[in-house]
């Protein structure tokens, strides 16, 4: 049950990604993707293998809804809700993208600990919050740097 | 998260070959744009990164990175060597002018390649495999990981300009 609810959000995720307009291009895309994969992977590692903070399952199904949850459906919510946030021109529909996006992400976290992938030993979710706070703000940057580099190359020639 | 267990072959190599790797990058004369070399040089590092942490630990834990299962600096060290072997695969890719009929060829060379790195990896004492894994494994991998990325560029090209305009 809890692989085919996480491998559910996966797809949802993805399948909604790919039928929104996007206002980011196919790089910008990616490349914001593989920062927001970068630090999902190794923030992971490095909170519940290194200092234990949260105990990760053992069961292999469960450890593959973590794979997805880790490597698929956090970095698909930040390139998703960038495209939106993007698409939108009122302050308040931005608002409501990004609200609804960290719900999302806060639900599966929830989801991890009611299905037992994950278990707090030192941890909350507000710290997760936080986490995720941290991840709009690099997804935003990273984009911001990243088109930054493309205009200065390509306009001068 | 340690600098380094023991500094001995394994980091010495390392630090060797990363200099080798980006010394070569910077005497390629330019071909792409900064944001695309950019693009490519985190794409390797990110597929590194993404199967080193899937079949290199944790659940799957088929093989020990430098000396020790924990997090290392020269574990990071490592990744990096993965965006130049990303960007050399494209540049020659273009080179090389690749195309429908040479593609197969290309990328079952490069697999080859990345085969036969992971064979020096382990002589240098950077890879340890266990739980039975073996060298061969790693093919279908490098065979999976170029495919992609020599389509993925294919798709770049088509949407974008990716290569510098040839001065005169």
């Amino acid at each position: 049950m809890t692989f085919a609810i996480f491998f559910f959000a996966s797809w949802l995720i993805t399948a909604l990604f790919l039928i929104i307009p996007k206002k980011l291009s196919t790089i910008e895309n990616t490349f914001v993707f593989m920062i927001i994969l970068i630090i999902s992977i190794n923030w992971s590692w490095i909170i519940y293998e290194e200092f234990k903070l949260v105990n990760l399952t053992e069961e292999p199904m469960e450890y593959a809804a973590f794979l997805l949850s880790r490597s698929i459906i956090i970095p698909f919510v930040f390139i998703t809700q960038l495209n939106l946030v993007y698409a939108v021109t009122s302050v308040t529909r931005v608002v409501l993208t990004i609200l609804m996006s960290f719900s999302f992400l806060l639900l599966m976290s929830l989801l991890s600990q009611i299905f037992k992938i994950t278990e707090f030993t030192n941890w909350n979710l507000g710290y997760d919050a936080l986490y995720y706070i941290f991840l709009y703000l690099v997804s935003y940057a990273s984009l911001l740097i990243f088109r930054k580099l493309e205009l200065s190359e390509v306009r001068s020639t | 998260m340690n600098l380094w267990e023991n500094f001995d072959k394994n980091e010495i190599w390392i630090l060797v070959m990363l200099a080798v790797a980006y010394i070569i990058v910077f005497i390629l004369a330019r071909k792409f744009y900064r944001h695309i070399t950019a693009l490519f040089f985190l794409w390797g590092f990110t597929i590194g990164v993404l199967f080193d942490f899937t079949i290199g630990g944790g659940l799957m834990d088929y093989y020990v990175l430098n000396d020790t299962d924990k997090y290392e600096v020269f574990d990071f060290l490592y990744y990096l060597l993965f965006g130049p072997f990303s960007y050399i695969f494209i540049y020659l890719y273009d080179s090389f002018k690749i195309n429908k009929k040479t593609f197969i060829w290309y990328i079952a060379v490069w697999a080859l390649i990345g085969t036969g790195m992971q064979w020096v990896f382990t002589n240098m004492g950077i890879i340890q495999f266990k739980e039975g894994y073996e060298l061969f494994y790693s093919f279908p991998v490098f065979l999976m990981t170029q495919t992609i990325t020599g389509l993925y560029y294919e798709l770049v090209k088509s949407k974008t300009k990716v290569l510098l305009p040839k001065t005169k």
